[in-house]
């Protein structure tokens, strides 16, 4: 039995097996976030409809260096979601594909699958995801699905609010200040290849898969949005090395 | 429909066929709901071949992906002539439609006489309950309450459902109601049951009472119809798009 882990989320902007294919910097670093050799990982696919495909990019990416399993709370008339309360706290991490927010919340809340990840994160299972399932942690997040960008109540495990993909979408960079405006908690925003490291409800670091990713907390003060960028490690080599290049 | 439809039997388009007739407009908007089994691509698929050239403009509302172009809910689903649900997990299905407010436009559409149509899950949601797998097991579940009755589906493909559905209708759990076969469809003018019909020979459904009174219903059987007979596109309509076409 390892050590105790506190309780973790990494929210990604962007990036990891769905998103980076031949970039593995953020998933790596979460899997080392559980101080486990062969880590047990639980895929929830849920706010892509459990996509076969996905499903199969996942256990691509995790079977060589974890002990990957999913949750697919579309298929248990084949069983697949039996005795999963016990799976999930069971699990050194829990990553939440992306796809819709509002449907991955309400298809969660019909299975408490909400209150048994709240759980999961006090005992320390390190909780990680992109897009929705980054969004899915925070309190107060930006959808943009099906008609205007507007606010949708997260789990709240996170008391900020969270916007996602933040560089390569100018429009949801603005509904996020317009919403701020409006009353939007204040929060964290992340671009694609980002990743907001937290520790408890405290931003411990920013990292990145890319050079370029940034993140960014974003305030509202004094009758203005303060948008202040955050400083950020790049999890790749340093300098790229010539045995790199060579290779 | 108690099963049946272009997702479980499209070889036979007898249901999907029936749907349209119930249309009075020439070119009438269908929407497809794949929802419940979290909207995978196979059948978006097939549901436009099922209606493609029959004259009728078919969407597929994804509550998983991303539009390109985000139209809001609202508009769109009180556009339709026609709206088609699919089968899957009934309770995922009713959860996301709560979380995106779709079940109050889906009532809104049914009273400004949208027809509201589904297999399955698809089917049961109208009703004020049905009895669902979601869980494994069958049991009992609350849907929207459009029709103030129940229904049981697949009395025939998957008969462990029928004991369970008997039983939560005799002991109250769901007010009395309907359970039909596959293939067999049920139609509703407001509250009313007005027809019975089938796609195919020996379907057929049965009305069940709370005193455990079971009646089986007199149902018509659909005729056969190839593909092509779908629905065709009408002379004037055929000759209106090639002007436009030729127009640009």
């Amino acid at each position: 039995m390892s050590s105790p882990r506190p309780p973790q989320i990494v929210a990604f902007g962007g990036g990891g097996f769905s998103q980076e294919a031949g970039n593995p910097l953020l998933d790596d670093y979460v899997l080392s976030l559980t101080g486990v050799q062969r880590p047990k990982v639980c895929f929830l696919p849920t706010a892509s409809g459990d996509a076969d495909h996905y499903i199969t990019r996942f256990y691509r990416a995790f079977s060589g260096c974890a002990l990957p399993s999913h949750v697919s709370l579309f298929r248990e008339e084949r069983g697949e979601t039996r005795g999963f309360r016990e799976r999930l706290l069971d699990q050194d991490l829990i990553y939440v594909g992306g796809g819709s927010v509002q449907s991955l919340l309400g298809t969660w809340r019909a299975h408490g699958v909400d209150e048994i990840l709240a759980e999961a994160w006090e005992r320390g299972v390190v909780l990680c995801g992109l897009s929705a399932g980054s969004l899915c942690w925070f309190a107060d997040v930006v959808s943009a699905f099906n008609g205007p960008p507007r606010r949708v109540a997260g789990l709240g495990l996170l008391p900020y609010s969270n916007a996602v993909h933040y560089d390569t979408n100018a429009e949801r960079r603005t509904s996020y200040h317009r919403l701020m405006s409006e009353g939007m908690l204040d929060g964290y925003a992340a671009a694609d290849g980002a990743a907001l490291h937290f520790v408890g409800r405290d931003l411990e670091r920013v990292v990145a898969s890319r050079r370029a990713a940034r993140a960014y907390r974003v305030t509202w003060s004094r009758g203005q949005v303060v948008e202040t960028e955050l400083e950020t490690r790049y999890l790749g080599a340093a300098e790229p090395s010539t045995a790199a290049v060579a290779a | 429909m108690g099963g049946g439809g272009f997702t479980m039997e499209p070889e036979n388009p007898a249901l999907d066929h029936y749907l349209l007739t119930l249309l009075p407009k020439r070119e009438p908007r269908l929407l497809f709901l794949p929802t419940a089994s979290g909207d995978p691509v196979e059948q978006t698929h097939r549901f436009h071949a099922a209606y493609d050239g029959k004259g009728v403009t078919t969407t597929v509302l994804s509550l998983f992906r991303l539009h390109e172009q985000p139209v809001p809910l609202a508009e769109l689903v009180l556009a339709q002539d026609l709206i088609y649900v699919g089968g899957g997990s009934m309770r995922n299905m009713l959860a996301i439609w709560r979380e995106h407010q779709l079940d109050d436009l889906l009532r809104e559409a049914w009273s400004r006489g949208t027809v509201l149509a589904g297999l399955s899950a698809g089917a049961m949601c109208w009703f004020a309950g049905g009895i669902t797998k979601s869980g494994g097991a069958p049991a009992p579940v609350a849907g929207l309450g459009l029709l103030p009755a129940s229904l049981s589906v697949h009395r025939d493909g998957e008969p462990d459902r029928l004991p369970v559905y008997r039983a939560a209708v005799r002991d109250g759990l769901l007010p009395p109601g309907w359970a039909a076969d596959d293939g067999a469809g049920l139609l509703f003018e407001g509250h009313e049951l007005t027809q019975v019909v089938t796609s195919r020979a020996g379907a057929g459904a049965a009305r069940v009472e709370a005193d455990g009174s079971e009646h089986e219903l007199e149902a018509l059987e659909l005729p056969k119809v190839r593909d092509g007979a779908l629905r065709t596109i009408p002379a004037d309509i055929a000759e209106y798009r090639a002007l436009r076409r030729a127009r640009g």
